[in-house]
């Protein structure tokens, strides 16, 4: 039997050969990928594996497609000026109660990673919407991009769509049934205390400049503007609720079509430059992706997967929790989805004996944050892209402090699971819905003190000005 | 405005056209090789074949319609089913099936085995697993090939995958497992092909009157429901007692009861769907494991991981892994021997019963290895 230090040696290579290639000869990430994992499938034995290369990268076909049609699609209502009028009625509409704007602003960043159970799609569509509204509001630019690429994760985490905890609990047959609650617990107390720390100081200190506001083309084209937005919601909304009726378009499909609508509703567009566009910014991140599959490919072909996974489930409990928050996030860099079903399968199976629903939504929240993690950092780049910051890493540098909370407080809940699991699944239902009802009448009276907090310290930051 | 940057000229985009095109025309060969059926070889035991297709027509054509091989024996009795192949990736599945219709014959009532359940998910691998398209077993008359395929259909035969999947028995699922046979039970006549497939299994278990059915498996090492069946709660006592037997003879199996609220599994929906007794068998691969090291035909057929034994030793395992590991062998063996104490159980409860012999014991298919039970590869009536 050979030992299990011979899989280090190519996975040694395969690592070395991108950190050369990436840092030493200035390479693309996307092709030092691809050169790193022939390397390993060489120093493995197993020559150039043309099929195992072309194999890992079909993996991502889905991902792939989704991301150059969201990515059309938000270039589309970007130019018809959808996005724009969006932004201008959200700010008008509740500019005297900002600290309520970022918060709502925030949920709806959310809502398409709900719905779809992805962060690039929540980031290119709801998060492009409001975008604009933060950066009126006066939250720079990279703060901005911070914001929608927290709510795209958080969106892809809260239900009813989780997909990483679908795919964690369709490793250890546990069906998608109770998750609602505890998944809400968790994100939604995150996505208002990240907001509020990303965007509240700048809301303070900025009144609103009208003349900055991004404008309407409402009164210009009407109803009519919306018609994208609204395809895209009825689309997806109408497969989600009658699934057995409606047949699955995919979403690539759906946004395509929701793209094709956007030329004939706003203002003129050649929809051809702006999808030549689109896809020409987005064809970075699918390279890295194409070669992140060779790179998982060969990975698993050569048993460097194993060594990770093995080394890292097989740790003392305490040092669980480190390599939980460490490595999770980190094989998120190549897919949150692949560190879900990589790594919190036997995380959960480690871990098992306590409430398994509590430790799986937070396992998901931090494989999640693998969307954050260079090379792909998924949801960082694309909010980059939104924002218009050439260097996605100015926007992740503002969600160090948001994501280390947010694996914090998923550690928390995990260690925490058996009193969530008493609250949250105690037989009287009518105490334990009174409590979350309170502690949401709280939250919300906070809010909108706040709200009145902020407009008086504006106030007196414009009355000592004059 | 931010100038645009120029990557190359359309000379540059054409060689590299030309360069992915070229790679794909040679890997497309190695795609395609995975369509082509690997022969099986009736033993004097089948007595005719029939196509799903005959259960369910709308299958007919696709690529999911499969074979199903019938073994009659000369006395009346009851119907047994045999599954195997429902995921390609747990290659004991489909080769006790395959040795089954090779090797055994009936001598009461009547067994009916499909050793390719989800056939289009024989002809792809899975993605980013690294799985060799085929593996070998050694017989006496030389080697002879298997397919190693995925655990879903084809996503030739089946895409888009949905974002959730809620099945017919109303479970919400991961989008991807929309192509999971054993998620799609009972299976609808207007559903999408997975779905279509599972409802003409269902369809056969009814027309055939089938008594008891058998969903042949394999799981990961560290996968809690391993070396067990998992029955419908109709079939709770035999397997019970069947598992009680088994352990007399030396090979230890636990026994599960088919979960209420996990829906669209073989255990739980064909017993609620029809009136037959509902098992599921799970065996030892460690090729399908997160933990396995090297991806290799070895590893699939002799069971061999040093990162499986570490984990073992640290008590990450629901079942023992030593150094010998859990070859092919020993897999295929268990499944038939439990298939084989499943009906022998049964057979004492009911005036219906089905009497197979010539089904090889763990220790026979240990000893002389699971080649020694399948016919040759020149053997002249194959099929497809």
């Amino acid at each position: 039997m050979s030992s299990p230090f011979a899989e280090m040696i190519p996975l040694l290579a395969m690592v070395g050969a991108f950190a050369a290639m990436t840092f030493a000869f200035k390479l693309p990430v996307s092709i030092s990928l691809v050169g790193a994992a022939i390397l390993g499938a060489l120093v493995a034995g197993q020559g150039v594996p043309l099929r195992h290369l072309v194999e890992g990268t079909l993996g991502y076909l889905d991902t792939l497609l989704i991301i150059a049609t969201a990515m059309i699609f938000m270039r589309t209502i970007q130019a018809s000026g959808l996005l724009d009028t969006i932004a201008h009625h959200l700010i008008t509409a509740f500019e005297r109660r900002p600290a309520s704007l970022l918060v709502l602003m925030m949920l709806f960043a959310m809502s398409a990673g709900m719905i779809t159970g992805s962060s690039t799609a929540a980031v290119l569509t709801t998060g492009a919407i409001v975008a604009p509204a933060f950066m009126a509001l006066g939250i720079p630019k990279n703060k901005t991009g911070a914001i929608i690429a927290m709510a795209g994760i958080l969106g892809m985490i809260a239900p009813p769509v989780n997909i990483p905890v679908m795919i964690i609990g369709g490793g250890v047959d546990m069906p998608y049934i109770g998750f609602g609650l505890p998944l809400l617990i968790l994100t939604l107390p995150l996505a208002v205390a990240i907001v509020l720390f990303l965007g509240l100081k700048s809301v303070r200190a900025t009144s609103i400049d009208r003349s900055l506001l991004p404008l309407s083309y409402h009164r210009q084209y009407g109803w009519k503007l919306y018609l994208p937005l609204v395809m895209l919601i009825v689309l997806i909304v109408l497969e989600r609720a009658f699934p057995r009726i409606v047949p699955s378009f995919g979403m690539p499909l759906v946004f395509m079509i929701s793209a094709l609508v956007a030329p004939w509703t706003g203002r003129k567009m050649n929809p051809w430059t702006v999808a030549r566009d689109a896809v020409q910014a987005a064809l970075p991140v699918m390279a890295i992706l194409a070669g992140v599959g060779m790179f998982l490919q060969i990975m698993a072909l050569t048993g460097g997967r194993g060594f990770i996974v093995s080394l890292l489930i097989g740790l003392p409990l305490g040092l669980l929790y480190l390599s939980i928050a460490v490595s999770m996030p980190l094989f998120g860099a190549v897919s949150a989805y692949g560190s879900a079903s990589i790594l919190g399968v036997p995380f959960v199976l480690a871990l098992l004996g306590t409430n398994e629903i509590i430790v799986a939504s937070a396992l998901s929240l931090i494989a999640a944050m693998g969307d954050l993690m260079p090379p792909t950092a998924l949801a960082g780049l694309f909010a980059a892209k939104v924002v218009e910051q050439p260097n996605y890493t100015q926007v992740l540098s503002h969600c160090l402090i948001p994501a280390g909370i947010t694996v914090g407080v998923s550690l928390g809940y995990m260690a925490t699971a058996g009193f969530w699991d008493r609250f949250l699944f105690w037989d009287n239902r009518l105490a334990l819905y009174g409590i979350l009802l309170g502690s949401i009448g709280l939250v919300c009276m906070s809010i909108l003190m706040l709200d009145h907090w902020v407009l008086r310290h504006r106030r007196e930051s414009v009355g000592a000005q004059l | 405005m931010t100038p645009q940057r120029k990557y190359g000229t359309w000379w540059t985009a054409l060689f590299l056209l030309l360069l992915v095109g070229g790679v794909l025309l040679i890997v497309s060969h190695d795609f395609l090789a995975m369509r082509v059926d690997l022969p099986i070889y009736p033993g004097l035991g089948v007595t005719s074949t029939a196509m799903l297709s005959d259960y369910f027509a709308p299958l007919k054509g696709t690529a999911a319609d499969t074979m199903a091989y019938i073994l009659q024996g000369d006395e009346p009795g009851g119907t047994a089913f045999v599954l195997g192949g429902t995921h390609p990736n747990e290659p004991a599945s489909s080769l006790a099936a395959i040795v089954l219709i090779e090797s055994a014959r009936v001598t009461r009532g009547r067994l009916v085995v499909i050793p390719r359940a989800n056939r289009s998910a024989f002809t792809c691998s899975e993605p980013q697993e690294g799985y060799p398209q085929t593996y070998t077993i050694e017989t006496a008359n030389g080697s002879r090939e298997f397919r190693y395929g995925s655990r879903g259909t084809n996503p030739v035969d089946q895409w888009p995958d949905p974002v959730i999947y809620i099945n017919a028995a109303g479970q919400s699922l991961a989008g991807s497992e929309v192509r999971n046979l054993n998620r799609s039970y009972p299976g609808s006549p207007d559903g999408n092909l997975t779905e279509q497939l599972a409802y003409a299994i269902v369809e056969l278990i009814r027309q055939e009157d089938v008594d008891m059915a058998i969903d042949l498996h394999e799981a990961s090492p560290e996968y809690p429901v391993i070396n067990a069946i998992v029955a419908h709660e109709d079939a709770l006592n035999i397997a019970a007692e069947a598992a009680m037997f088994l352990e007399f003879e030396g090979m230890q199996i636990g026994v599960e009861r088919s979960p209420d609220n996990l829906r669209g599994l073989s255990h739980r929906e064909w017993g609620d769907a029809t009136d037959t007794l509902a098992l599921l068998v799970e065996a030892p691969n460690p090729a399908q494991g997160r933990l396995r090291g090297r991806t290799s035909v070895e590893l699939i057929v002799e069971g061999i991981d040093p990162f499986y034994v570490r984990a073992a030793q640290r008590g990450l395992l629901y079942v023992p892994f030593f150094e010998a590991g859990h070859p092919i062998d020993e897999r295929v063996g268990r499944h038939l021997q439990t298939i084989a104490m499943l009906l022998e159980v049964y057979n004492e409860y009911t005036d219906k019963g089905v009497v197979v012999v010539d089904v090889p014991t763990l220790s026979s298919v240990l000893e002389h290895g699971v080649g020694a039970f399948l016919l040759q590869p020149n053997t002249t009536n194959a099929t497809n």
